[in-house]
């Protein structure tokens, strides 16, 4: 049975690492520019994911959110139960009406209340989970009772924390776009302001550089990943047929 | 200078001008040249007399038709009156005065006497000075006749024999002047009959008001001629029997009427029987306003006796003995059934008949001893006239005077009676009832053609033709005569082109009769300008056919000149000129697009690029195909990873951990590179109970893929010991519901059934109740939701995200401000968490090589590029100021 089961899966890991190889390769062939290969490579990726998506919505959320619970809400006598369901599915109509130009109007209603309630989740989010904690953690980092609750070196916390507010700072000043006219006709902005922007212009170049240094390290490592699954399917032929 | 004002613009002009200066409309008008005959009579001045004689041939057709027809009637009038009982009665119409030869309407006035049937009206006649000629009976014919009287068969048939000799005078007993205020013979005698009447009766209210206007005038009493009163001695002597019995009742009657007139009257009410009161009741009612008081008197009387229509009445008129007589007897000879008749027949019909006959010659003698009775003979209208003014004891040719207008029109073209017209006083002939609008002959109207009372008692009631149903068509002609130079217009051949009126027929200016000066507007304001066209265009259609010129085109509207002609070109200075180019650069410089100040983009150069990444590809595929551990693992552990270790340590066992995939499928090397030490150290550990959640489509199948993939080592199974609730749909709103409530937002895992009955779930019912809850995802963003929307609900529950290297730079903060437990940075906190693995699963460390050459590739690609351009910047720079 379990040969069996080795000998399935070996073709479809097989099948699972040809695919696998071959779009690999036909996307690197873009290195040499856009090319017919690139292109199958990307639609056939726009439709299976496309098609996939469209699947995952319709088992994961529509039959077990929307069609499911209708038939069991309507036989029950639980009236909350039945709005319930059947609110979902009268926003659902609404937006289905936007198919119809002269019935968008009325998809209006479910877009409100889907703009109305994303708006204020991510405004309390932002100022709850965001805003507050991000300026009490800037204060918050020359305090010795956290560095120690938090099991961090004063020094390294204070050190650290030096640079995140003198990075904190100096970019805010850095997008304070004040000024005030001068005599040639230039507009610039107050010395010490210009200054301290200077310097955030520096912690923004940290920062861009990170977050460059960052993606760099992710695409590299897709690509070490992409390699070494190639060399895996090949490691793979090579254990399955013998070679 | 004298000024004019323009009519049509309002410029003012000097007098001089023919043409306004301003619209070139006329001053002057045209009338000019016509010396002043023009000129509109100023106020008081009296109209100079004209001779218009030569003016005839500019008349209009229908009004030298006119005139034609007047001056051949008058020719014809002597001729007439020599032999009036040879001639038409048409023929014989009185002579009328002849109008000036000069006077413009002399035709007129010839042609409405001679005619007859027009009434000569009061303006003309004032203007003329002549007076309206009283008008004779019309020609009547046959048929129409014989609506009234019934079948012509039905008359008696010696009226050929009696037309020969009756007299004209009886014949055409019938009032030929309708108009009272001609006096005649019988007038004046009527008049001073009623003055001396006292009555003491009111007048009956009259209907008709034309008949009273139209009644025949009397002559004076004093104009009797003497055979009339000859003949009335006769009549009475024939009468007095009668009147003897019959009008001893009634001394109400006395009034100063002439005998035989009271006689007659007598007679009539004697004999009239009750049936004829409803047709006498008829006429009562229609007593014109105007009625003259000797007939008013006739009329009070008749009402007054009309309660006892039936009792004798003794009425001591002086009505002359034939004609009380011949009213006794007439009425004595009317049958009851006849009156019945005439009851039903129409008033006209019935006063239709009425002929009186005063005078009875001696061949009706003979002839109604002969054959008929007398009243046989009578004429009809006379036999009603005296059934109708038995109660007045009137004659009934006055009191059937209301219909005398409509039938004396055509009374006189009765031949018959125009024969003897002649030798018929004018009272008698004015006393003549007027016929109605149907036309009789003369010759049916008399008395000769009145059926017999015999015949027509012997009649069936029912045979008896009704008068009106007769000939519908003579009751069409009611009312509706139209004066003969009218039917002669009429009948004039029409053409199909209308006879254009040209100014050659319009009289001229100079030669306009007095009358017509005097017609003309006074002249009280300004002159208006004359019709200045010439334009002759025929009308052929509309209101105006036939005319011409009427609608001309002013030629004073026509502009006389060009406009002046202004150059649209313009006449500028070379200052001008220069500063309206200057402004034309200002304008175009406005308006022309910069260009944008673009850097010099870096030229990619082919070869550089092969080279780069021929780099990293030899770098990366000997790195990984030879599985080199040239690069020494990372020894420090950051501060974000050094929690982890602990947290890793302190799970409790079998804990339920919450595991968030929110990643994309292209970074899931990485991810799970960087994942799989930390769940393979937990796993290997603590054994923890994983739920998997997805907040993007493709996390599920990534969460499966990570558990069958670095992980599958532990075997772990859905749903027993690892769950997968597949996708969070929803976003922020989902992440939101899920941390409020994890049972409601995702009730099912991924293969729909229930998951929070599940193992791995056991227990826990809140996001608070999970040991830990890792998220991992590549976008810093995904992370921040997560950090933001469950951080009030997840409580000391500690929070792990393991991000991509290029997310952990803004997820760091989050864990500064402790609100990130700690951060696994891709693949390289992947390998510093392998190596207190140890080494397991060995994925990031076998990157490892490959991505420390990779980076330091770029560095030195990076540096070595920058240097590059460094040097090659100052080398071009060198030859540039070599250059200068």
């Amino acid at each position: 049975m379990q040969g069996k089961v080795n000998k399935m899966n070996i073709p479809l890991d097989l099948l699972s690492g040809v695919l696998s190889f071959l779009f690999t390769i036909l996307i690197l062939s873009y290195l040499i520019g856009d090319n017919p290969l690139f292109r199958i490579a990307t639609y056939l990726f726009v439709g299976i994911a496309s098609g996939y998506v469209a699947t995952v919505i319709w088992w994961q959320v529509l039959v077990p959110r929307l069609m499911t619970p209708l038939l069991p809400a309507l036989n029950s006598d639980s009236l909350a139960l039945k709005i319930f369901v059947l609110v979902p599915w009268l926003g659902m109509a609404f937006i289905l009406m936007k198919i119809s130009p002269r019935l968008s109007g009325i998809a209006s209603l479910t877009m409100a209340f889907l703009v109305g309630a994303g708006a204020a989740v991510i405004i309390a989010g932002a100022v709850t989970g965001t805003l507050i904690p991000q300026f009490e953690a800037t204060i918050n980092f020359f305090d010795r009772d956290l560095a120690a609750a938090r099991n961090i070196d004063f020094l390294e916390v204070a050190g650290n924390g030096a640079i995140i507010l003198a990075g904190a700072v100096t970019s805010l000043v850095y997008f304070h776009f004040g000024a005030r006219p001068q005599a040639d006709g230039s507009m610039r902005r107050f010395g010490l302001i210009e200054i301290i922007a200077w310097v955030g212009r520096i912690f923004i170049g940290i920062t861009l550089g990170a977050i460059f240094a960052g993606v760099y390290a992710a695409a590299l490592t897709a690509l070490i990943e992409r390699i070494s699954s190639i060399f895996d399917f090949i490691t793979l032929l090579r254990t399955t047929f013998g070679l | 200078m004298e000024i004019i004002k323009c009519p049509s613009c309002g410029e003012n002009n000097t007098s001089d001008m023919e043409f306004c200066q301003n619209c070139q409309a006329r001053l002057q008008p045209l009338t000019g040249p016509l010396k002043g005959e023009d000129k509109a009579i100023k106020p008081g001045q009296i109209p100079t007399n004209k001779s218009t004689a030569e003016l005839e041939p500019l008349l209009p057709k229908w009004l030298k038709d006119a005139r034609d027809s007047a001056r051949t009637g008058e020719e014809e009038k002597p001729a007439q009156t020599s032999s009036a009982n040879q001639m038409p009665a048409q023929q014989a119409a009185p002579k009328k005065p002849s109008a000036p030869a000069g006077d413009f309407l002399s035709g007129l006035q010839a042609q409405s006497g001679d005619d007859e049937d027009d009434e000569v009206p009061d303006w003309l006649a004032s203007i003329t000075g002549d007076t309206s000629k009283p008008k004779s009976a019309a020609e009547e014919t046959t048929d129409t006749r014989w609506v009234e009287m019934g079948n012509r068969n039905d008359y008696a048939q010696e009226d050929a024999a009696a037309d020969a000799d009756t007299p004209s005078w009886l014949a055409g007993l019938q009032p030929l002047e309708p108009h009272t205020e001609e006096k005649d013979e019988l007038t004046d005698w009527f008049r001073t009959a009623a003055e001396e009447q006292k009555p003491s009766y009111q007048d009956p209210a009259p209907i008709f008001e034309s008949p009273v206007e139209q009644m025949p005038p009397a002559k004076p009493v004093d104009d009797t001629p003497d055979w009339l009163r000859q003949m009335a001695a006769d009549a009475e002597a024939k009468l007095e029997p009668v009147q003897a019995d019959v009008y001893q009742d009634a001394p109400e009657f006395s009034l100063d009427a002439p005998d035989w007139l009271s006689n007659l009257g007598g007679a009539a009410m004697e004999s009239k029987p009750e049936s004829a009161q409803p047709v006498k009741q008829q006429e009562s009612t229609e007593f014109p306003l105007e009625t003259p008081d000797w007939l008013s008197s006739l009329g009070s009387v008749e009402i007054e006796s009309k309660p006892e229509p039936a009792q004798p009445v003794e009425i001591p008129l002086e009505t002359p003995d034939w004609l009380s007589s011949l009213g006794g007897a007439e009425a004595a000879q009317m049958s009851e059934e006849e009156s019945v008749v005439f009851a039903e027949s129409s008033l006209a019909g019935s006063e239709a008949e009425e002929i009186p006959s005063f005078d009875i010659p001696d061949w009706m003698k003979s002839s109604a001893d002969d054959a008929k009775p007398l009243q046989d003979t009578t004429p009809r209208w006379l036999r009603e006239e005296s059934n109708l003014a038995g109660e007045p004891e009137v004659p009934a040719w006055l009191s059937g005077t209301g219909s005398f207008e409509l039938s004396s029109e055509k009374a006189e073209e009765t031949p018959a009676q125009s024969e003897d017209s002649e030798g018929i006083p004018a009272w008698l002939k004015a006393a003549e009832p007027h016929h109605f609008i149907e036309e009789t002959p003369a010759a049916e109207v008399g008395p000769l053609q009145t059926p017999s009372a015999e015949e027509e008692r012997s009649r069936p009631f029912n045979a008896e033709p009704p008068a009106f149903e007769a000939d519908p068509t003579a009751t069409e002609d009611l009312f509706t005569e139209m004066p003969s130079w009218l039917s002669d217009a009429m009948e004039q051949p029409s053409s199909s082109t209308p006879t254009a009126i040209t100014n050659t027929d319009a009289l001229s200016p100079s030669e306009l009769p007095s009358w017509v000066q005097a017609m003309r507007p006074v002249d009280a304001s300004a002159s208006q300008p004359a019709s200045l066209s010439s334009d002759q265009t025929l009308e052929s259609r509309g209101a105006l056919a036939g005319l011409q010129g009427v609608l001309p085109a002013v030629p004073g509207y026509m502009p006389t000149s060009k406009p002046k002609a202004y150059s649209i070109k313009l006449t500028a200075s070379d200052e001008q000129l220069a500063h309206a180019e200057i402004l034309e650069q200002i304008l175009a410089a406005e308006t022309a697009p910069v260009p944008l100040e673009v850097f010099s983009n870096l030229r990619a150069s082919r070869s550089l690029r092969w080279l780069i990444s021929a780099l990293l590809l030899i770098g990366t595929i000997l790195t990984v195909s030879l599985r080199t551990q040239i690069f020494a693992s990372p020894s420090g552990v950051p501060n974000e990873m050094r929690n982890l270790l602990f947290i890793s340590q302190s799970i409790p066992d079998n804990a339920p951990i919450l595991v968030a995939m929110d990643y994309e499928p292209s970074r899931a090397g990485e991810m799970q590179a960087a994942a799989a030490p930390l769940l393979d150290n937990l796993m290997l550990l603590r054994a923890p109970r994983l739920t998997f959640i997805a907040t993007n489509e493709t996390g599920a199948i990534l969460a499966e893929r990570l558990m069958a993939g670095p992980l599958a080592v532990h075997n772990y199974t859905d749903r027993v010991s690892y769950l997968n609730l597949g996708y969070l749909p929803g976003g922020q709103l989902g992440i939101r519901a899920f941390a409020q409530s994890p049972t409601l937002a995702a009730p099912l895992d991924i293969s729909l059934q229930p998951a929070w009955e599940t193992p791995p779930l056991e227990g826990v019912i809140a996001l608070n109740q999970f040991a830990a809850m890792i998220l991992i995802t590549d976008n810093a963003e995904a992370a921040r939701i997560w950090i933001e929307q469950t951080q009030e609900l997840r409580g000391t529950m500690p929070f792990i995200i393991i991000s991509s290297a290029q997310a952990a730079p803004m997820i760091q903060p989050y864990y500064n401000s402790a609100q990130v437990t700690g951060i696994i940075p891709g693949l390289q906190g992947g390998a510093v968490f392998e190596q207190y693995n140890a080494s397991r699963p060995g994925t990031a460390r076998s990157y490892w090589d490959a991505y420390s050459l990779g980076m330091l590739l770029a560095v030195v690609l990076v540096f070595g590029g920058g240097l590059w351009s460094l040097i090659s910047g100052m080398r071009e720079r060198a030859n540039a100021g070599e250059g200068k």
